[in-house]
C-alpha cells in the first residue's frame, strides 16, 4: 500500500528543521516503524529515530503521531491509509530534541534515578531461599512492573509541561512498584522522596498518561496509590495531603465538601490571608457558601459509621504492611552475608 | 579517552550481571552499550529461566544437567553444564531477593512451568514477560551499584597490546566521534546475530558486533554453525510467541487439525526439543499440511482466565501483530531464527584465548548449549556466566598489575576507518545488501541444509563481503546521532559472522541438534563429536576443532 | 434520553457553582426529563478521597449508586466531570467483580446503608443531549438560536479520559460539545488545548503549575476569536472563570473571556433569561457574549 507521512525534521548541526512529506510503498501489515524504515532506507538515510525490538517491549520507539505519543512499532498504518489520513510524526514532548525524532532521555533517567529505583532490602534478616509471598500480594505491583520506560506518558504529561521538574508519571509509577512491593523496607524514608514539591501532589490528574501508555501501566493510578500510602501513613506536611484531608473531614462532618475550609486548611492561615482579595471577589459574586449553614447530606450517620468502619479496615491493612512478609521455619533466615 | 579496571561491552542481562559482580569485587567498572540498557534484547525473552528449585516436584541439578546435555545433542561441555545447573538455584534466589516479580505457587514459592525437553517443570517465570522483569531488576541493581554507563556508545574495535586486550574504541552515537576506552579487562556481552536471517525473533540490534570484534582481533569463535530456530514465531514480522504457551498446555496443529508433533516425538509431543519441533513444523509445511506457510498454535482450550493470567503478553503480541485473539482462535506460527548457540570461545570462567578478554551470554560459547539450547537455559546462562565473568575479570585485575599499554594511535586508526566510510560517495546503499544477506541465509542456511545450498550461500556471502569492502554510501554525513553509519557498521559485522556460520556449516558433514543436513542425516559421533572453531585468517574464515568435555553422560540416541 | 434520572449535582453545583444547578433544573423542564433529588447523596470524594482513601471512596460511591437503585432509578445523571469518572469507575469495578461487590455490600449493610446490585448507569448531561433523541429534543427547544456567537468548547479531562472508563466518544477528537454548540445556533471555535487540563485538582496545592496549564486554553480560545467558552464541568468552570484573573496577571495578559456552563448555553438557546441562568454569579463578567445573546431581549 502507498503511505504518506509528514515528519518533523531537525538537524542540530545546521539548526534547520521543518515538516517534510514522504510517500513510500509498504506492506499492508506495516507499522509506523516499518514505514520509517522504508523512508530511511529508500529516501533519506539521515532520518533519525530509535528502534530495537519492534515488538513493544524495549521502549525505544516512542514518538508523537498527530500530537499524541505512541510506540511506532505498535501503530498499524493500514487504518490510517484506509481513512486517507496523512499523519504528522514528531518527537515526544516534554524532553529536549536531539535530532529529528530522537529526544534526550537524560532528564527522564535522572528522574528515574531520583526515586530510588531498586528494592530496599533493609538491614534485617532475609530468607535463605525466596521470600514466601502470595500471588495476590505481587498482583498489587504487576501493572507497574509492565512499564517499559518508553516515555509516552511523560511526553503528554500536562503537569510536567507547566513544571518540567515534576518527577512525572513514569518515575512515580516505578516508585509505586517499590512502595507496594511487600519485600521493600524503604518505609517512610522512601515515601518522603515522593512527597513534597515535584512529587505525587503535583499530578494534575489529566489522565493523559493512562490514555497514552502502550502497556496498560495506568501511571495516574500508580501515583494515586503512592498518595494513598503517604496519606494513610499520616504524612500530612504537603498542601496536597492537607487538601485531601479537607475532603475526608468534610465527608464526615456534613457529607459534602466544606468549600470554605478548603483554602485556609490547604494553604495555611498565613497564605490564606494573602488570598483575602481573591476571596472578597468570590464573596461578591455569591460564590462563597455560608459557613454557618453548611449543605448537609441526609442519613449522615450512615456515612460517619462508614468512614469509621473503613478507617479501621485501612488501619489493619497498614499494620499488615508494616509487619512485612513472613517465612516458614525451614527457610530459617540468616543475616545478609558479607562480601568475600 | 576513558579508563576503567573492567569494561563490559553490552548491557543486556549478561553484561549487567557481569558489571554488578565486578563492582561487588571492588573493581572500577565501566559499561559500554550501543543501546540504553533496558532496550537490550534480553527484555524480549518471555517464557522463563531454568533452575532446579524443586518447587513443582522433585528435581535436582543433576537432572537439569542431564536434560541439558541431551538437549545439546551431546555437544555441550558437561563440566560447564554441571556448574551452570548447580549454581542456577542460588542465582534465581538472588534475583528474587533483588525484587524480581516471579509468579508464585499456592504456598508462595517461585512457580515453575514445564518447558521444551526439560524433563520436569523447571522453568521459573513471571507471567510470560520473564525477560522484561529480569532485565529491569538487573538495571535497578546496576543503578544501585553506581557503575558508569556509556550509553549509545557503539564498540568498534578491540585494542591489543601484544597478546593482551587493553581496551577498545567506540563511536559516541549521540555526540559523534571515536572514543578510546582503556581497560585492564574487557567482557564482551553483546548478544547474538539473528538479524543475519530474514524471519528472526531478534531485535534490530542483534547484529553480532561483539563476536565480530573478537574475531577480527584473532580470537576464535566456536560452534558458529548452530543457529536455533524457534518453533513459534509470527509470520508478519518474526515476533516470538513463547514456548510457555506450549508449557501451559497449548497444542500445535497442522492444516488438518492434527496434533502432528506426536508423529515426530511420541513422548514429548509439543514439548520436544526446539530443533525437533522446528523440523517437524517445517516438514509439515513443506509437505503441504501447513496453513499459508504456517502451523497453528492452539490455546483456545486453555480458557480466557489462564491466558490472561499467565500468557497475557503472548495474547497482546498475537492481537497486535497477527490480528488474532488466542482466546478464540489458534495463532498461525512458523519457525524463525532465534538463538545462536555459537559465539566467542570461552572456558567455564568466561576467559577467551586472549588474555584480558572475557565473554558471556549469547555472544559467548562455553559451551553449555552444544548443538541445541533448551528453552529457559539462555536466561540462566546470562546470570550464571554474567556473574562468573564479572568475578573472574575483577579477580584478575586485582591480582595482576597494569594490563598493558593502550596505544594512542588506536583511536586514530579507528577514526580514519570511520571517516573513509562517511566520505565515500559512489558505493551502494546498505539496505539492499542487508536484505540480500537476510534472504540468502533464510533460503540456504535454514533448518534443513545441504552441501549445494551451503556452498551457494558461502559464495554469495563472499561476494557480498567484497561489495561491502568496496564501500557503501552513508547518506547521513553528520556527527549527531548518525544511525545510518551505525547500521552500515552493523552490516559489516553481520557479513563476517554469516561467513563464519556458513563455513562451519559446510564443513560439518553430519546432523546434530539444530544443524540438520539432508545429505548427512545422521549424527556422527566418531568424526564429529567436537567443537568447530572459526578464526580470522587474513580476512577469510579458517577452521579448527577442539574436543567436547564428557564427564557423566556418554552420547546416546536422542529421541523425544 | 430517559424520562427521569436520579439527579447527582455533586458538591460544587450545590454550593459555589449554584448557577449550574439552577440552569440544569431549568433546562430539564424544557428537555422534558424529571430530576429526582435523593437526599442521602453525599460528595463522591473527588480525586482527593479517590486517591487518599481508595476503599472509602469506593464505598461512598457504592452507597450513592445503591441509593439511586433502591429508589427505582436505573440512570444517574451527573453534571460534573469528576463525579462522572468517580461514579463510573466505582460502578465498573463493582459490576466486574462479584467478590468485591459482596464485600462492599457487607460493609454497607453493617452501617445500615443501601446496598448496590449493579443496576445503575451513570451518564453526564452532556452525553444525554449530544446524540439520539436527546439531541433531537435539544434542537427542538433551541428556539432562540445564538446566531453570530462564537463559542470555544473546553471539555475537561475527566469526561474524556481514561476512555476505557468513559468511552462516550473519541478522547482525542471529541465532537459532542461542538454538536451541541451548533444545535444551539452558535459557531464552535477550534483551538489546540481544548482537551487539555485546566489545572483545578492542584489549583490550591500547586497554584503556579495550575496557572501554567490554565493560561493555555484561555489564550488560545481568545486568539481564535471566541466570544465565550463552554465547559461541562463546574471544576473547570471555577478554574477558567474564578482563576482567570490570576492566570491573566501571571502571564501579563488581558483576557476577559466569559465562561459558560453547558446548561447555561443550552438554557440561553432555549430562551431562558440572564437572571434565570444566574450569569451574575460569574467572576468574569459574561457581558460581551451575553449582550450578543440577549441583544433583542
Amino acid at each position: 500500500m502507498e503511505v504518506t507521512l509528514k515528519i518533523h525534521r531537525y538537524n542540530p548541526e545546521t539548526e534547520q528543521g521543518g515538516l517534510e512529506t514522504y510517500t513510500v510503498q509498504a506492506e499492508e501489515t506495516a507499522t509506523l516503524l516499518d514505514v520509517l524504515d522504508v523512508v530511511k532506507d529508500e529516501v533519506d538515510g539521515s532520518l533519525s529515530y530509535r528502534k530495537s525490538c519492534r515488538m513493544a517491549v524495549c521502549g525505544s520507539c516512542g514518538m508523537r503521531m498527530n500530537g499524541a505519543a505512541v510506540l511506532a512499532c505498535k501503530t498499524p498504518m493500514k487504518p490510517l491509509v484506509d481513512r486517507g489520513e496523512v499523519p504528522v510524526i514528531s518527537p515526544m514532548g516534554n524532553l529536549p530534541v536531539i535530532k529529528d525524532l530522537v529526544v534526550d532521555m537524560g532528564p527522564f533517567w535522572e528522574k528515574f534515578r531520583a526515586i530510588k529505583p531498586y528494592l530496599d532490602e533493609g538491614s534485617g534478616d532475609a530468607p535463605v531461599k525466596e521470600w514466601r509471598i502470595q500471588q495476590e500480594q505481587l498482583d498489587q505491583i504487576m501493572k507497574e512492573a509492565l512499564c517499559i520506560q518508553c516515555g509516552c506518558c511523560v511526553s503528554e504529561c500536562n503537569s510536567m509541561e507547566a513544571d518540567p521538574d515534576f518527577l512525572g508519571p513514569a518515575a512515580l509509577a516505578k516508585a509505586a512498584r517499590f512502595v507496594y512491593d511487600v519485600r521493600d523496607r524503604g518505609g517512610k524514608g522512601r515515601l518522603e522522596r515522593y512527597n513534597g514539591y515535584h512529587g505525587v501532589w503535583d499530578c494534575t490528574r489529566c489522565y493523559f498518561c493512562n490514555e497514552r501508555c502502550p502497556k496498560g501501566v495506568d501511571p495516574r493510578d500508580a501515583i494515586a496509590k503512592v498518595g494513598a500510602r503517604i496519606y494513610q501513613e499520616g504524612m500530612r506536611s504537603d498542601k496536597g495531603a492537607r487538601h485531601a484531608k479537607v475532603f475526608v473531614d468534610s465527608s464526615h462532618k456534613t457529607g459534602y465538601l466544606l468549600e470554605t475550609n478548603l483554602v485556609p486548611e490547604t494553604v495555611g492561615a498565613l497564605a490564606a490571608i494573602k488570598e483575602i482579595p481573591f476571596a472578597m471577589k468570590m464573596v461578591r459574586a455569591g460564590k462563597v457558601p455560608n459557613p454557618l449553614k453548611p449543605h448537609k447530606a441526609g442519613k449522615l450517620d450512615e456515612v460517619r459509621r462508614l468512614n469509621t468502619l473503613i478507617g479501621d479496615q485501612e488501619k489493619q491493612a497498614l499494620e499488615a504492611v508494616h509487619r512485612g512478609p513472613a517465612w516458614p521455619a525451614e527457610d530459617a533466615p540468616r543475616p545478609a552475608e558479607d562480601d568475600e | 579517552m576513558v579508563r576503567h579496571d573492567v569494561v563490559v561491552v553490552g548491557a543486556g542481562m549478561a553484561g549487567m550481571r557481569a558489571a554488578i559482580e565486578a563492582a561487588r569485587y571492588g573493581a572500577d567498572v565501566g559499561v559500554v552499550s550501543k543501546l540504553h540498557p533496558t532496550r537490550s534484547h534480553s527484555g524480549a525473552a518471555e517464557g522463563g529461566i531454568n533452575a532446579a528449585l524443586g518447587n513443582a516436584g522433585e528435581d535436582s541439578p543433576d537432572k537439569h544437567a542431564f536434560f541439558t546435555v541431551k538437549g545439546s545433542d551431546y555437544l555441550g561441555d558437561q563440566d560447564a553444564i554441571q556448574v551452570m545447573c548447580e549454581e542456577g538455584p542460588g542465582d534465581i534466589y538472588e534475583l528474587e531477593h533483588m525484587g524480581a516479580v516471579f509468579s508464585r505457587t499456592e504456598d508462595g514459592r517461585i512457580a515453575q512451568r514445564p518447558f521444551g525437553a526439560g524433563g520436569a517443570p523447571r522453568t521459573c517465570y513471571a507471567a510470560d514477560i520473564t525477560g522484561h522483569v529480569l532485565l529491569h531488576v538487573l538495571y535497578e541493581q546496576l543503578v544501585k551499584s553506581g557503575v558508569t554507563v556509556y550509553e549509545e556508545w557503539f564498540a568498534l574495535d578491540l585494542v591489543v597490546d601484544g597478546e593482551r586486550c587493553v581496551g577498545l574504541t567506540a563511536w559516541d552515537l549521540v555526540r559523534g566521534g571515536v572514543q578510546g576506552v582503556e581497560a585492564r579487562a574487557v567482557i564482551l556481552a553483546t548478544g547474538g546475530l539473528g538479524r543475519i536471517y530474514r524471519g528472526t525473533t531478534n531485535a534490530y540490534a542483534c547484529t553480532g558486533d561483539g563476536m565480530s570484534m573478537a574475531w577480527r582481533a584473532g580470537v576464535p569463535l566456536k560452534d558458529m554453525e548452530f543457529m536455533q530456530f524457534h518453533p513459534t514465531t509470527l509470520k508478519a514480522n518474526g515476533v516470538l510467541i513463547t514456548e510457555g504457551c506450549r508449557g501451559e498446555g497449548g497444542y500445535l496443529r497442522n492444516g488438518q487439525g492434527e496434533r502432528f508433533m506426536f508423529t515426530y516425538a511420541p513422548n514429548a509431543g509439543e514439548l520436544a526439543s526446539r530443533d525437533v519441533v522446528s523440523r517437524a513444523e517445517q516438514t509439515e509445511i513443506d509437505e503441504g499440511r501447513g496453513v499459508d506457510g504456517c502451523v497453528l498454535l492452539d490455546l483456545t482450550h486453555l480458557g480466557a482466565k489462564r491466558i490472561n493470567e499467565r500468557l497475557h503478553g503472548s495474547r497482546e503480541l498475537s492481537l497486535d501483530y497477527a490480528g488474532v485473539d488466542p482466546i478464540d482462535e489458534p495463532i498461525p506460527v512458523r519457525p524463525g531464527a532465534h538463538y545462536h548457540m555459537g559465539g566467542v570461545d570461552t572456558d567455564m570462567w568466561c576467559r577467551t584465548a586472549m588474555p584480558g578478554l572475557y565473554a558471556a551470554g549469547e555472544a559467548a560459547c562455553v559451551s553449555v548449549h552444544g548443538a541445541n539450547r533448551l528453552g529457559g537455559n539462555s536466561l540462566l546462562e546470562t546470570v550464571v556466566f554474567g556473574r562468573r565473568s564479572g568475578a573472574a575479570a575483577a579477580q584478575e585485575v586485582r591480582e595482576n598489575g597494569l594490563g598493558g599499554v593502550f596505544p594512542p594511535a588506536a583511536v586514530r586508526v579507528t577514526e580514519r576507518r570511520i571517516k573513509s566510510m562517511l566520505d565515500l560517495e559512489r558505493g551502494e546503499r546498505p539496505a539492499a545488501l542487508r536484505q540480500e544477506l537476510a534472504d540468502t541465509m533464510y533460503d540456504n542456511v535454514g533448518i534443513f541444509r545441504s552441501a549445494e545450498k551451503l556452498e551457494l550461500a558461502k559464495q554469495r556471502v563472499g561476494e557480498m563481503r567484497e561489495r561491502y569492502a568496496r564501500g557503501l554510501t552513508i547518506q547521513d554525513k553528520g556527527r549527531t546521532f548518525n544511525s545510518d553509519l551505525i547500521q552500515a557498521i552493523e552490516l559489516g559485522s553481520m557479513l563476517e559472522m554469516a561467513d563464519c556460520l556458513v563455513t562451519g556449516a559446510i564443513a560439518r558433514t553430519e546432523s546434530r541438534g539444530a544443524h540438520s543436513r539432508l545429505d548427512f542425516p545422521e549424527r556422527d559421533d566418531e568424526n564429529w563429536l567436537r567443537h568447530t572453531l572459526t578464526y580470522y585468517d587474513n580476512g577469510d574464515v579458517g577452521l579448527d576443532y577442539k574436543p567436547v568435555t564428557i564427564t557423566e553422560h556418554e552420547p546416546a540416541v536422542r529421541s523425544y | 434520553m430517559k424520562s427521569s434520572y436520579a439527579y447527582y449535582p455533586g458538591c460544587l453545583a450545590s454550593l459555589s457553582q449554584k448557577e449550574l444547578d439552577a440552569s440544569t433544573r431549568a433546562i430539564a423542564g424544557k428537555l422534558g426529563f424529571e430530576l429526582v433529588d435523593i437526599p442521602g447523596f453525599t460528595c463522591c470524594g473527588a480525586g482527593d478521597i479517590h486517591e487518599a482513601r481508595p476503599e472509602y471512596y469506593l464505598h461512598l460511591n457504592a452507597r450513592i449508586l445503591g441509593q439511586a437503585e433502591q429508589l427505582g432509578q436505573d440512570t444517574l445523571m451527573t453534571i460534573c466531570n469528576v463525579c462522572t469518572l468517580n461514579l463510573r469507575q466505582a460502578d465498573k469495578r463493582l459490576k466486574a467483580d462479584a467478590d468485591l461487590l459482596a464485600r462492599v455490600n457487607d460493609n454497607l449493610r453493617e452501617v445500615g446503608a443501601a446496598t448496590y446490585s449493579g443496576g445503575v448507569e451513570v451518564r453526564h448531561l452532556l452525553w444525554e443531549i449530544a446524540e439520539g433523541d436527546g439531541f433531537e429534543k435539544l434542537k427542538q427547544i433551541a428556539e432562540k438560536p445564538l446566531v453570530g456567537v462564537k463559542i470555544a468548547p473546553f471539555y475537561g479531562c475527566q469526561i474524556l479520559r481514561p476512555s476505557k472508563l468513559l468511552g462516550f466518544e473519541d478522547p482525542d477528537r471529541p465532537q459532542s460539545l461542538e454538536r451541541i454548540i451548533e444545535a444551539c445556533g452558535a459557531e464552535p471555535v477550534d483551538y489546540p488545548s481544548k482537551i487539555k487540563c485546566c489545572g483545578f485538582p492542584i489549583i490550591l496545592a500547586r497554584e503556579e503549575v495550575a496557572l501554567g496549564e490554565l493560561i493555555q486554553p484561555l489564550t488560545e480560545a481568545k486568539e481564535a476569536g471566541a466570544d465565550a467558552m463552554v465547559t461541562p464541568c463546574p471544576l473547570c468552570h471555577l478554574s477558567l472563570d474564578a482563576w482567570q484573573g490570576k492566570a491573566a496577571r501571571e502571564s501579563d495578559m488581558e483576557l476577559g473571556m466569559p465562561i459558560f456552563h453547558l446548561a447555561q448555553l443550552v438554557g440561553a438557546a432555549a430562551g431562558l433569561t440572564y437572571d434565570e441562568l444566574q450569569f451574575k454569579r460569574h467572576l468574569v463578567k459574561p457581558y460581551p457574549a451575553t449582550d450578543k445573546i440577549y441583544a433583542d431581549a
